[in-house]
């Protein structure tokens, strides 16, 4: 009973479906910036200290539960328009695939190595988002289009922040995807292509987003882009996720 | 020596990140760095490319991390020439024809970005490397088609490609990763020296690793090369910059072909795989080729002109001519390039002076007006048959001897045989005052291209496939039994006969038809015109998913 008490704490933080909708609810009532970076850097790192502390057998119905999670998310996130939404919806859909490595017996550390590579971008969406917010007054594909000729360097930005965070080479995500697949193709192959499929959804929302926002003409009304102080930061975010994720590579490849 | 191969690939993406630091600093002259360092890279490569033929034995170099491997060999060299070749050109091309866009500095990054993915995906010594790669061209290739971000339809048809690519993505991915549990390593040398050693030592799902694993390998050769039902992406990217559609046409499209000879150990002990990527090439072939004919548009018609040439390309590797769809794609890129490439300076002709030039070129392609005046019609049908079929009997015997023995030869003089044909039956066609001497150049130009063709083709077979037990392993993989060809030759031959007679006959009626094959013709015309419904049905299929998508929403409160 405990165990199972556990696992629903748990499956509120590794997100399971329903209890997934607990963490979109709280991102969508929460406003302040900094609050949305902590919420999203700790949210799967909770989840990871519950079931690595009280270490409960986890049931083979998870797996399944897991996967229709990531892919329930992925699919949703196609016609989502709200930026911060789409993020918090990518979030689920990649923290509750944790659960599989944690069924293949992944050591606790790469676990949450895992998890930090997963909301890095995450995050940088979270500050993009803010940025679109305080420019535009909300942060919607499709309402104002165009950034990529009004603010190019802030669409430089975000382009590649959305494209790190689709589980893009060589960005951490990538490879922990790959590593996922390597590890059930043979002896679960009906996950690999589950996997993948939710992989190939990430990508069609990814550019959903990327042309509801970036597509378009230039807009008449001057609005400031991003100073080179904060290039440099996402630039620098960006490169220490490649080198992170070919870090990773060699440990788990 | 060998680690100038290292420098061949870095090259590339050491002038983008460069660009990419200094633009500011550097200006409008980032395009000439650009195009410097591009010359560089493909100056080592021919130098590399003459040391692998002189004979330099093929060697793989580790680049640091357990998997980054590096491939010297044969295929890796003249691909990487190839590719620095094109890109060579469209990179010089791109300097005065990109110079007017605001994002000219972004455009040479994503250039130098996809030479490096293209030249680390042929160098690949390695299922992760090459994976990478694989998938980077696909996401590299979306930003360089939606390079004109004010364009919606630039962008929608930019996503066509992309989630073709990555559809293509899935099947390597598995096949990597299902080659890699069975073989514990990455290295393709490694796995393919496994696989010839013992080719039936792992199976998967009840059937032999082999042949699944080529199966996958068709798989995502068919997505990144355009086959039949994964194709609706190429004819609808039009909408790029120029030297994009000349890198994408000349370049990126051909790498199915690459990936199948990549993974010709494999393919040796898959002969049912072959005879499927064979059907599916002749399929992709003739779709291609008749939507081309189609095609009131003229960039579509050079789409569906280079999904035909991807078909037959995949073809050549389905009868186990794998270094002749090498051959293919060098010929068909350069010939490619060249076209969209000149497109311009056409079009700036053609406003300079609009009239438009009364030949017998122009009579007989354009107002389709054949010569009335005919010959003796068996005298010409006999030669129009009959010369063909001696100039490659003659161009095949004189390269091999043995050439009728293999199943794959006898196809391609077929179809050989069948083109030469058409081209003497048109050149007798057209309005000439001396229709011997016409025909007699176009039997002369047919020698030079057949024997051209045999000659160079061989010669790729005896570079890229040094070992003649290997090239015999390959033509018999893709044999089927005897019975079946014949069965098969007969069948075709009926059908491209019965449709020559049907041409024949519209010619002698005027193409006056009869009620009821007035009404199939017009609904076979409506088919091709729909494009055979790939599209229809792919867009409902979109819009079936995101209207679902958009229910699952407003169910579930957003949450």
């Amino acid at each position: 009973m405990l165990e199972i008490l556990i696992i629903f704490i748990a499956g509120i933080f590794l997100p399971l479906f329903p209890l997934s909708m607990v963490f979109n609810a709280i991102l969508d009532k929460i406003k302040q910036v900094w609050i949305r970076v902590v919420l999203f850097i700790t949210w799967p790192l909770v989840g990871l200290f519950i079931v690595s502390n009280s270490n409960p057998a986890i049931p083979d119905w998870l797996l399944p539960l897991s996967l229709f999670t990531s892919a329930l998310y992925a699919l949703r996130m196609l016609t989502l328009r709200e930026v911060n939404q789409w993020n918090g919806f990518l979030a689920t859909s990649l923290w509750s695939l944790l659960w599989l490595p944690m069924m293949q017996e992944t050591s606790i550390v790469l676990l949450y190595g895992y998890a930090i590579s997963m909301s890095v971008p995450l995050v940088l969406l979270v500050l993009l988002s803010a940025g679109l917010e305080q420019r535009y007054g909300a942060a919607y594909t499709g309402l104002y289009g165009g950034l990529a000729r009004t603010i190019p360097r802030f669409s430089g930005v975000l382009v590649t922040v959305v494209v790190a965070a689709v589980a893009t080479p060589l960005f951490p995500t990538f490879f922990i995807m790959f590593n996922m697949i390597v590890k059930t193709v043979s002896s679960t192959p009906l996950v690999a292509m589950v996997l993948l499929l939710i992989w190939l959804l990430w990508s069609w929302a990814g550019t959903r987003l990327i042309q509801g926002l970036i597509v378009g003409r230039a807009s008449d009304v001057k609005i400031a882009d991003l100073d080179m102080m904060a290039v440099s930061f996402y630039s620098l975010m960006l490169f220490a996720l490649i080198v992170a994720g070919i870090y990773l590579s060699g440990v788990i490849l | 020596m060998d680690q100038l191969i290292i420098v061949v690939a870095v090259l590339p993406l050491v002038s983008a990140l460069l660009i990419r630091l200094f633009a500011a600093r550097i200006g409008r002259g980032i395009a000439r760095f650009s195009v410097a360092m591009t010359t560089i890279s493909f100056l080592i490569a021919t130098v590399l490319l003459g040391w692998s033929l002189t004979g330099h034995a093929p060697q793989t170099l580790l680049l640091g991390n357990s998997y980054s491997i590096l491939l010297f060999d044969p295929l890796s060299t003249l691909l990487s020439t190839i590719i620095l070749g094109i890109s060579l050109i469209v990179h010089i091309y791109s300097v005065r024809y990109m110079a007017e866009e605001t994002a000219y500095g972004q455009f040479f990054v994503l250039l130098d970005l996809m030479t490096a993915a293209l030249l680390f995906m042929v160098m690949a010594g390695d299922l992760i490397t090459l994976v990478i790669a694989w998938y980077l061209v696909g996401v590299l290739l979306y930003f360089l088609l939606g390079q004109d971000t004010r364009s919606q339809t630039a962008y929608r048809f930019a996503f066509w490609t992309l989630i073709t690519y990555r559809i293509g993505d899935i099947p390597l991915i598995l096949a990597a990763a299902l080659l890699y549990n069975a073989y514990d390593t990455w290295s393709l040398t490694i796995i393919f020296n496994e696989i010839m050693a013992n080719p039936y030592a792992h199976q998967f799902l009840g059937l032999p690793l082999t042949e699944v694993v080529a199966a996958l390998i068709g798989l995502a050769a068919f997505a990144r090369s355009a086959q039949f039902l994964l194709h609706t992406w190429l004819p609808y990217t039009m909408d790029g910059p120029t030297p994009v559609s000349a890198l994408m046409h000349a370049g990126i499209v051909n790498a199915g072909g690459f990936l199948i000879n990549r993974f010709a150990p494999v393919f040796i002990h898959s002969g049912d795989v072959l005879n499927a990527i064979f059907i599916v090439g002749l399929v992709t072939a003739i779709f291609g080729s008749l939507l081309m004919l189609t095609q009131n548009d003229i960039k579509k018609a050079l789409g569906y002109s280079t999904m035909g040439q991807m078909g037959f390309m995949i073809m050549e590797c389905g009868i186990g001519a794998f270094s002749l769809a090498i051959y293919h794609l060098f010929a068909h890129g350069v010939f490619k390039a060249t076209m969209f490439l000149s497109a311009g300076s056409v079009i700036n002709n053609a406003r300079q002076n609009d009239g438009i030039p009364k030949d017998e070129m122009y009579t007989f392609a354009v107002e389709k007006q054949p010569n009335k005046v005919r010959t003796p019609w068996l005298l010409m049908a006999s030669i129009t048959l009959a010369i063909p079929l001696v100039i490659l009997i003659f161009a095949h015997l004189l390269i091999a001897e043995d050439y009728f023995q293999k199943q794959g030869a006898i196809v391609l003089l077929f179809f050989g045989w069948v083109t030469g044909a058409q081209l003497i039956f048109a050149t007798y066609r057209m309005r000439t005052q001396n229709v011997w001497r016409l025909l007699g150049l176009s039997v002369l130009s047919l020698v030079v291209v057949v024997l051209g063709y045999a000659v160079i083709s061989h010669a790729f077979d005896l570079f890229l496939y040094p070992d003649p037990a290997f090239r015999t392993q390959l033509y018999s993989a893709a044999a089927i039994d005897l019975l079946r060809f014949d069965v098969l030759v007969i069948i075709f031959t009926l059908i491209i006969v019965s449709g020559w007679v049907v041409t024949y006959y519209g010619e002698q009626n005027g193409y006056r038809h009869r009620k009821q094959t007035k009404r199939l013709r017009l609904n076979f015309y409506a088919l091709i015109s729909r494009e055979f419904y790939v599209i229809d049905i792919y867009t409902r299929m979109t819009r079936f998913m995101l209207a679902f998508s958009g229910r699952l929403n407003v169910w579930l409160r957003w949450l």
